[in-house]
């Protein structure tokens, strides 16, 4: 009862008829459907407690917006059960709307041709807050959010940061316990970002709001998420924190070691006028070279990282060692092309059912 | 009681924010009213030509047909009005605008209802104010009694509800298909036209269909009946003309269920 | 470039053929006030069995030619140009080699030509089986019909064309347009069959364009007119096709500088 979102097995599927083409075609589509069954999400199980920032990524089709959508109750599952803030969304709909907020990166919930303070005036009808609660709130997230600026100007004319930020007020102004936010940091700009995401870490520590983020920006994921979901092929494939991600999906590790001028001109060169270094051990490539530097990428499995040093230092005289981590982006798109979790998913299964 | 003044408040901020909106460009509200306006009368003073060369229509004379009109054109002006949100249905789920609904802490069909308020649809309204007049003067003169003006008003009003349950039902059906929105303007504005000439003209198949299962006869006919001191159709007993707010309150009820159930299957559906 | 045209036309025709049942329900949107006309014009006949030389048989085919015929002449609600306008693409329409009216005419009449036998045609047929009028059988009316509805057509087109450039100039296009067509629409007896109106009005109407649209063919179709006066509507539709065509012809050129000018 205390975990704010709680998912048991969610399945959504869907049936597709099948459109034949021209009037009979039609006739016949309503006589004798040829259906097909879709589905989008399948056993998903998720836990999240109060005052968490959890991330949910996934690639487009995954089935992320059919399970945020099955949470706010805007879809009714197909098997399994979801209770949030102890409500069931689908039948407990309205209930439900009054605690939690939702803001879509890419279409607003405020109200277009209308000044912003207006839209934030009418929500507290909407949402039926006491005037002094509601006057407190707006009067703090106007200052948050830096909303002065832009208040009187109708929605329309706004640029995506600004209503990006209108729209995040206007899903706070109710003090929900609960917070979904699809895309918001999409087609901003890098300091819009960071304020979006200072404002994001500042109401989920201060306030205790639960956050369900989903995204494809990488960076908000890593710096606001403790624990981050992968969602593919409507089934749920990870759900752990960011730097787990990287050690079991990392793959290769980068070395960049600076070499001294009198070990540079020892060594052998290519074409291009860049050092090549020969005869590197399993597991280990040269990546790049710009002198001084060489960028060798490593297996994590072949050669851990003090061996791999201990070998160059005894050959060559280094200047420098750094150790560059993959970017969680490339980890995560290795994770979706190559199938990792899904095999992983499917070997587990294989266990589980011999 | 509590409950039914806060969603009626919340409805007069939605409706007023709407015009206050529309009203951050007076020119075009007042050329957008003024045209509709001139749309309508002009229909209405065409409609009279008949009289022209016909003495009467089935019995009726001008001014009584013109009040018939009249009657007809404001119960359907109002529920243009206020069911605007209604109408565009098809665009806000072609728009997939509808979850937006589903995520407020309102009633979907409250939220639907009482968006897309367009002050232009007050011509049609004026119109039938109007054309009211002109009725009075055409007959010279009604003999009015206060249960008179009670039966008119909410005879109008119950013919608004009714116009407004064939558009709610075709907003319904829109959680199928949005092909149909044809076929609900048909029922909308072929009902208004229908209900502009003394329904004893059709066939009597389409009097019963207007009496008793489209009940839009009871507003416009009957109350004109009543106002002109004629007798009802099909030989009804004259309280029928009574029973206008119970005919629309059933159709309506009908209508609302039948939301409800498209809004269950778009929520299993996801459209 | 003619050959240009009649592609534009045929292609045009051809589209529509898709709009099944979008054309199907349209179909019975006519058939709708087909009928409720036809109950008022039983109803007012009761009455007189004459009026302005029109039996209630002749009115019953005058009310269902005009719904058969409306979507080939004038569409209500036809806003295709004037939405080119309002998003821009009209510009790269301008700048295309073509002539920018006969480009729109050929698409019209294209779709006209699809309504002809798509909805004009099976309209009146449904009207014949409801009320039993039947239809003129002189063939000399059906060659004067023939000849008559393609100028009334075109004389649409031009008007239609005409009020979707004003959107250039006027913002309210969109009112102004359904005005001018519902005024088009009384006077040509969408609403009430001229031949009803009084002799005042009525002589208004016979000089305005809008009668050549549906009220003429409609009076030839129904043998309402002998030799000499057939003639004489003939020449006056021509010539308000002529005059229309050329009106349309100087605002569209009007526009096409403007364009050029501001640069869209």
């Amino acid at each position: 009862m205390d975990a704010t979102i709680k998912a048991e097995s969610l399945s959504k599927s869907f049936r597709i008829a099948r459109r034949r083409p021209g009037l009979i075609g039609g006739l016949r589509s309503v006589v004798d459907p040829q259906v097909r069954i879709v589905e989008a999400v399948h056993d998903l199980s998720l836990r999240i407690e109060r005052g968490e920032m959890i991330g949910l990524i996934g690639p487009n089709g995954a089935g992320k917006s059919t399970t945020i959508k099955m949470l706010t109750g805007i879809l009714v599952p197909t098997g399994g059960q979801v209770s949030v803030a102890g409500l069931n969304p689908t039948r407990q709909r309205r209930e439900l709307a009054q605690r939690v907020g939702v803001v879509f990166g890419q279409r607003s919930q405020l109200w277009w041709d209308l000044p912003l303070i207006d839209s934030l005036r009418l929500l507290r009808y909407l949402y039926r807050v006491p005037a002094e609660r509601h006057a407190a709130n707006l009067k703090r997230l106007r200052a948050l959010l830096a909303l002065d600026e832009f208040i009187d100007t109708p929605v329309r004319q706004l640029s995506l940061g600004q209503r990006m930020r209108g729209d995040l007020a206007a899903a706070l102004l109710h003090d929900p316990e609960l917070l979904y936010l699809d895309e918001p940091t999409i087609g901003l700009d890098v300091v819009a970002k960071a304020r979006i995401r200072e404002f994001l870490r500042a109401i989920n520590a201060e306030q205790g709001v639960t956050v369900l983020l989903t995204t494809h920006d990488m960076d908000d994921i890593e710096m606001l998420c403790q624990r981050t979901l992968i969602i593919d092929h409507g089934r749920k494939l990870y759900d752990g924190t960011v730097a787990d991600i990287r050690v079991r999906f990392g793959g290769e590790r980068t070395l960049i070691a600076e070499f001294s001028p009198s070990a540079l001109a020892a060594l052998p060169y290519d074409d291009g006028g860049q050092p090549l270094l020969t005869e590197l051990p399993a597991g280990v490539r040269q990546a790049r070279a710009e002198i001084p530097r060489i960028w060798l990428s490593f297996e994590r499995g072949a050669i851990p990282a003090h061996e791999l040093v201990a070998w160059l230092g005894a050959r060559y005289q280094l200047r420098d060692v750094t150790f560059q981590e993959p970017e969680i982006e490339d980890v995560i798109r290795r994770i979706y092309e190559e199938g990792l979790l899904l095999r992983e998913h499917e070997a587990s299964l294989m266990i589980n059912h011999p | 009681m509590n409950a039914i003044m806060s969603d009626l408040r919340l409805y007069r901020r939605l409706i007023l924010m709407q015009v206050r909106a529309q009203l951050q460009y007076k020119i075009n509200v007042v050329i957008d009213i003024l045209g509709y306006l001139a749309v309508t009368i002009l229909e209405f003073l065409s409609m009279l030509i008949y009289f022209v060369p016909f003495p009467t229509m089935f019995g009726w004379r001008i001014g009584e047909v013109a009040m018939l009109a009249a009657v007809a054109s404001f119960s359907f002006g109002l529920a243009e009005l206020f069911g605007a949100g209604i109408d565009v249905f098809d665009e806000t789920i072609r728009r997939g605008d509808f979850d937006r609904v589903l995520l407020r802490p309102v009633g979907a069909l409250f939220l639907v209802a009482s968006s897309e308020f367009r002050l232009r649809r007050l011509g049609r309204l004026t119109e039938g104010i109007l054309a009211f007049i002109v009725s009075l003067v055409l007959l010279h003169g009604i003999k009015w009694t206060p249960l008179k003006l009670l039966v008119l008003s909410i005879s109008v009003m119950s013919g608004a509800l009714i116009f407004m349950s064939i558009l709610l039902m075709g907003a319904t059906m829109c959680f199928w298909t949005v092909q149909t929105t044809e076929l609900t303007n048909i029922l909308f504005y072929g009902g208004r036209e229908m209900l502009s000439y003394p329904i004893t003209i059709y066939h009597q198949v389409l009097q019963r269909i207007l009496l008793f299962v489209i009940p839009l006869a009871f507003g416009a006919y009957l109350p004109t009946c009543y106002l002109l001191d004629r007798a009802l159709p099909l030989g009804l007993p004259g309280w029928v003309v009574f029973l206008a707010p119970a005919a629309a309150l059933a159709f309506a009820s009908i209508a609302v269920r039948l939301w409800s159930f498209g809004v269950r299957r778009y929520q299993s559906t996801g459209s | 470039m003619l050959r240009f045209y009649v592609e534009v036309a045929q292609t045009a025709f051809r589209r529509q053929l898709i709009y099944r049942w979008a054309n199907l329900a349209g179909m019975l949107a006519n058939i709708v006030f087909g009928m409720i006309f036809s109950y008022v014009m039983i109803a007012l006949f009761q009455v007189r069995s004459i009026a302005g030389g029109y039996d209630l048989r002749d009115a019953l085919r005058y009310v269902w030619l005009v719904q058969s015929m409306v979507m080939i002449v004038l569409t209500f609600g036809w806003y295709d140009l004037m939405l080119t306008i309002r998003s821009g693409e009209v510009v790269s329409d301008l700048s295309k080699p073509c002539d920018f009216y006969w480009y729109w005419f050929s698409r019209e009449i294209g779709r006209s030509g699809y309504y002809l036998l798509y909805r004009g045609l099976p309209t009146y047929l449904v009207g014949m089986l409801l009320f039993g009028f039947g239809a003129p059988l002189d063939w000399r009316l059906w060659l004067a019909f023939a000849c008559s509805l393609p100028i009334g057509a075109m004389i649409g087109i031009a008007y239609r064309v005409l009020f979707n450039i004003a959107a250039f100039w006027i913002v309210e296009a969109r009112a102004f347009g359904t005005l001018a067509t519902v005024i088009a629409l009384i006077f040509t007896g969408n609403y009430v069959p001229l031949p009803f109106f009084p002799a005042w009005l009525r002589a208004i109407a016979d000089w305005l364009p809008f009668s050549g649209l549906m009220n003429v063919p409609a009076q030839i179709f129904l043998g309402k007119l002998a030799g000499g006066e057939m003639l004489l509507e003939f020449l006056r539709q021509l010539a308000w096709l002529l005059v229309m065509t050329l009106l349309v012809r100087f605002v569209a050129a009007r526009a096409t500088r403007r364009v050029v000018v501001q640069g869209g």
